[in-house]
C-alpha cells in the first residue's frame, strides 16, 4: 500500500494547520455574522417585519449549512503510531 | 515501605486508564465541529423567530376601549390604565393639554421597563437606562431604544376618554 498521504503529511506539518486554521476562521467568520443575523431578525420581528426575519433565517441556515460542510475538510490528525513506521531491514541497506 | 514502590506505578492508577490532562484536552479538531454545532444552533434559533412570527401574528386591538372620565385627569397629568382586565401590556394616557391627548404602550421598547411621562420637561422617560420619547408622537429621543413606543389613537366623547387602534405608524418600518 502507498504510504505517499502519510510520507507527505509527515514532511510538511504546516499544510495541516493552514487548514485548520482556515477552517476555524472561517467558522468564526459565520458565526459572527449569524449573531449579527439574528440580533436584527430579533429586533424585526418584534416590529412585525416578517420578510426581514424570513430572509435572516434563510442567511443562517446557509451560513450553518457552509460551517457544517466544511468539516469535510478536517485533516485527519497525525497520528504517531510507531508500529506501523517501514522498518528498514539491514540487510536492504549494508 | 514508601521508598520501595516509589519507582511502580501505583495500582490505583490502573482504575483510571485516561490521563486528566488527555481528557480535558480540546483539539483544534473538536474545536471546529463545536462551531459547526453552535452555527447550527444559530440557524435554529432564527428559525424559531420566523415560526413563532407565524404562528402568533401580532393581534390588532379590536373596537374602542373606555378609559376614563375626561375630567378625572388634569392637564399634565398622566394615566396608566389596561384594556379589558388585561395587563399584560399596559399603557399610559396623557393629557398633554386641555383637547390633546395621547396613549401608548407603557413598555420601553428596549427592554420593557416601565415608562413615565415628565411634565416638567414634557417628554416621556424610560428610567432604566436614561431613554427618553417624545410625548407627542412616541418617537425616541435619547437613549438606547431601538424604535418608538407603539401608540394607540384618543377619542374623546360625551367627555369620556376611548382608546383605539390606530394607523401603527409607529410600528411599520
Amino acid at each position: 500500500m502507498s504510504n505517499f498521504r502519510k510520507s507527505q503529511n509527515e514532511a510538511h506539518p504546516n499544510k495541516t494547520n493552514t487548514i485548520l486554521t482556515g477552517i476555524i476562521l472561517l467558522q468564526i467568520l459565520f458565526i459572527s455574522m449569524q449573531i449579527w443575523l439574528l440580533f436584527g431578525a430579533l429586533n424585526n420581528a418584534l416590529e412585525e417585519n416578517f420578510g426581514f426575519a424570513l430572509t435572516t433565517f434563510i442567511g443562517s441556515l446557509l451560513m450553518a449549512i457552509a460551517s457544517i460542510w466544511l468539516l469535510r475538510y478536517l485533516p485527519e490528525p497525525l497520528r504517531k503510531d510507531s508500529k506501523n513506521k517501514p522498518m528498514v531491514s539491514p540487510s536492504r541497506n549494508p | 515501605m514508601a521508598k520501595k514502590d516509589s519507582g511502580k506505578e501505583p495500582s490505583w492508577k490502573a482504575d483510571f486508564p485516561i490521563e486528566s490532562k488527555r481528557a480535558t484536552h480540546v483539539s483544534r479538531r473538536e474545536f471546529a465541529k463545536f462551531l459547526g454545532l453552535l452555527s447550527g444552533a444559530f440557524a435554529l434559533s432564527n428559525g424559531f423567530i420566523v415560526i413563532r412570527a407565524m404562528a402568533f401574528p401580532d393581534e390588532r386591538l379590536e373596537g374602542e376601549h373606555f378609559v376614563v372620565d375626561a375630567d378625572k385627569v388634569p392637564v399634565g397629568e398622566m394615566l396608566q390604565f389596561e384594556i379589558g382586565g388585561e395587563d399584560l401590556i399596559p399603557y399610559i394616557l396623557i393629557r398633554l393639554e386641555e383637547n390633546k391627548w395621547r396613549a401608548f404602550e407603557q413598555k420601553c421598547t428596549h427592554l420593557t421597563c416601565a415608562v413615565r411621562y415628565r411634565e416638567d420637561v414634557n417628554k416621556i422617560e424610560c428610567p432604566c437606562h436614561n431613554g427618553w420619547f417624545s410625548a407627542d408622537t412616541g418617537e425616541v429621543l435619547q437613549g438606547p431604544p431601538p424604535r418608538p413606543l407603539p401608540q394607540l389613537e384618543v377619542v374623546v366623547r360625551e367627555g369620556k376618554v376611548y382608546v383605539r387602534e390606530g394607523e401603527r405608524e409607529n410600528r411599520a418600518v
